[in-house]
């Protein structure tokens, strides 16, 4: 285990820019998620510190160490892949083993086997050793890709979207179970996906990344709570935030210059009785929750509502903001 | 057939219609689609069955006779099995068979080791790698008569460029051995000629191979930590192993029914030391125009091809399911 430090790291394909400029630093044991969008530079930026590919600017250091030298194997990383990766011609089994077999490990076969057994385990994957790799679904070949990572105790954990081809529930569990032993083994563990749940329900920090520059980085929290601009505010928050015109609704105490509020359920105040403002377009019933979708001179907004409030389409209500995000015309941040 | 026809396949299928002469229009109209297919495989069929199949089946039939085909006028009489008993008795054609297993061996070994071994370069994509390639294929392209022709000019012991390169570097004197010419030598210079000629078709196929391995699955074995020599046996080598396989298999048929380039280097010579087995077979056929008995040998030959191929397939589909 050990901290991983990013120096101003930039790397352009031809003349796109894929990782513009990007420092970040991975403390010891830390378990840090990059969420952006799709070709926002995050699998990138990976390669960049398994040194799968070379930084145009930048160092990376890992541990104290300069490592732009060093290949891939001298690095000391496990990576689980997009792509999985598996080696097709061999068993699930001998997947797994693959990295405790390099030479320069020695370990004997019964540590192998018992390290091999421990991981399948932890995956769900023990039921399917003996398995070709090419014969297994989706989300098998990826709980192999993870856990032939999770085999070996390196300097830093890179995951690429290890959970996303999982089913909704073995997603749940298995975030859990990646998290559980992050902590057990106090891993570094830098994890890249586009999922906000498994961003805010794994991540110690969480670094937003967007065209492949690191817009904000804190923890879950604070990025949730205080987005730095419009785009980190839209990020997160299920449904989406609603962005809208500074005057359009009550209630808001707008700074100078700001043009649009971010207004998420916790900023919005609905009630039945009083001064209808606005008019329940429909109601999308999720289970545990309902979508309101309200409509406002033409504006359309997206809220939870507790599924006892007794409305129904065509209900008038009235809408009250309630300390909203302020953007100015630039999409910053105006407190 | 009012319905308006829906797929483009119908739809193109309207179009030719229309525009045949109505007369043969009217006709196909009325076949069934299972009428047609057969309007279109038929002559395929039969120019089949009149070149190939027939030919096969007479060839079985005078396996069993006395026929010979220089004396077409004889009568046929039929032998039963006694064909098939002195051929596997006469130890001329196992002389032949050992000869040409030697062949087989030989140039499969060589083709794949250097084939192999040049694919893995180009595959590195170094600069100029595309014109290495193409430089690498011309043997390949050109006629066997052209390539036989060439290389008794190369082997030509007082003119010939291979006798020279062979002692500068060695320093033997050039005129002092003949490929061609000496028992020990003729047939390594068949293996030699057949190598160079067919190393680069055994390379293509090697090099789809290696291609077919993605970089990710190289990425992937770099960060695990495993060396380069690793990477190659626990990687390349396995998963370009069928299609090693399969050119194996290709070359193997092929050369075990090596045929021109020994006709027009050695014949068959110096005395019999590289009559593979379908010169014997010509000889038999054509010289001594034992029609029958040769009929009798070709069936054999074909029986044991088949068999080995059938065989190596088997193992080669085992071997691409893992
Ligand atoms: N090898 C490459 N050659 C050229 N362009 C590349 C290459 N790899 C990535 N890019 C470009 O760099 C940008 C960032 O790619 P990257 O793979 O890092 O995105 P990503 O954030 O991982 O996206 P996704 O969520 O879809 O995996 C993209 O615009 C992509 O087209
Ligand atoms: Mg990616």
């Amino acid at each position: 285990m050990a901290e991983v430090i990013l120096h101003g790291i930039a790397k352009t394909f031809g003349d796109a820019a894929a990782v513009d400029d990007l420092s970040l630093t991975i403390k010891d044991g830390e378990f840090v998620v990059l969420l952006g969008p799709t070709g926002a530079g995050k699998t990138t930026t990976l390669r960049l510190i398994a040194g799968l590919e070379r930084p145009d600017k930048g160092r990376v250091t890992i541990a104290g160490a300069d490592v732009g030298r060093q290949s891939p194997a001298e690095r000391d990383i496990a990576f689980v892949f997009q792509q999985y990766s598996l080696y097709p011609h061999l068993s699930v089994y001998d997947n797994l083993a693959f990295p405790l077999r390099s030479p320069a490990r020695r370990l004997s076969s019964d540590e192998v086997d018992h390290r091999v057994r421990e991981v399948a385990r932890m995956v769900r994957i023990d039921h399917k050793l003996e398995n070709r790799s090419t014969r297994l679904s989706g989300g098998e070949m990826q709980r192999v890709a993870i856990g032939r990572a999770l085999v070996r105790r390196p300097a830093i954990y890179l995951m690429d979207e290890p959970l996303s081809s999982l089913d909704a529930k073995l997603r749940a569990e298995l975030r859990l179970e990646l998290k559980r032993i992050q902590k057990d083994l106090n891993s570094t563990l830098l994890y890249v996906t586009h999922d906000q749940v498994e961003a805010m329900t794994m991540a110690d920090r969480i670094g937003i990344l967007s065209e492949g520059r690191l817009i904000q980085v804190g923890t879950p929290r604070e990025i949730y709570a205080d987005p730095a601009n419009l785009h980190v505010a839209a990020r997160l928050g299920q449904p989406h935030i609603n962005l809208l015109p500074v005057d359009l609704l009550p209630g808001a105490s707008a700074p100078t210059g700001a043009r649009t509020v971010g207004a998420r359920t916790e900023h919005l105040e609905i009630a039945t009785a009083g001064a209808a403002n606005a008019e329940v377009d429909w109601i999308e019933h999720l289970g545990d929750q309902n979508h309101l979708h309200i409509r406002v001179e033409g504006h359309k907004i997206v809220t939870l509502a507790d599924p006892y409030l007794s409305v129904k389409p065509g209900d008038r209500v009235s809408l009250t903001l309630k300390q909203p995000l302020y953007f100015g015309t630039d999409g910053e941040r105006l407190r | 057939m009012t319905d308006a026809p829906s797929t483009i396949a119908e739809r193109s299928a309207e179009v030719l219609v229309r525009s045949t002469p109505t007369v043969i229009a009217r006709r196909v109209r009325g076949l069934s689609d299972r009428a047609i297919a057969w309007l279109f495989i038929t002559p395929t069929i039969a120019l089949l069955l009149a070149i190939n199949i027939f030919p096969l089946i007479w060839a079985v039939y005078l396996s069993f006779t006395n026929f010979r085909a220089n004396r077409p006028n004889a009568e046929i009489t039929g032998v039963g099995l006694r064909n098939y008993q002195r051929v596997l008795n006469d130890p001329d054609i196992w002389i032949a068979m050992q000869t040409t297993a030697h062949f087989v061996f030989w140039t499969i070994l060589l083709q794949t080791v250097i084939g192999f071994s040049l694919a893995y370069l180009i595959d590195r994509k170094f600069r100029g790698h595309a014109f290495w390639t193409t430089v690498i294929l011309i043997p390949m392209m050109l006629s066997p008569a052209v390539v036989g022709n060439f290389w008794r000019f190369l082997y030509q012991p007082q003119i010939g460029l291979f006798n020279y390169i062979v002692s500068y570097f060695s320093g033997i004197p050039p005129s002092s051995f003949e490929m061609l010419g000496s028992v020990s030598l003729a047939p390594w210079a068949i293996i030699i000629v057949d190598t160079w000629m067919w190393t680069p078709y055994v390379m293509l196929i090697c090099l789809a191979g290696l291609r077919s391995i993605p970089d990710y699955i190289y990425e992937a074995a770099e960060v695990d930590r495993a060396s380069a020599w690793r990477q190659f046996w626990s990687i390349t080598v396995p998963m370009a192993l069928p299609f090693i396989m399969l050119a194996v298999l290709f070359r193997g048929i092929e050369n075990f029914k090596m045929f021109d380039m020994v006709m027009l280097l050695t014949g068959g010579g110096p005395g019999s030391t590289t009559e593979v087995a379908s010169i014997t077979l010509k000889r038999e056929a054509f010289e001594s125009w034992l029609t029958g008995r040769s009929s009798a040998f070709a069936i054999i030959l074909f029986v044991a091809v088949f068999g080995l191929a059938n065989i190596y397939v088997k193992a080669l589909n085992k071997v691409k399911q893992r």
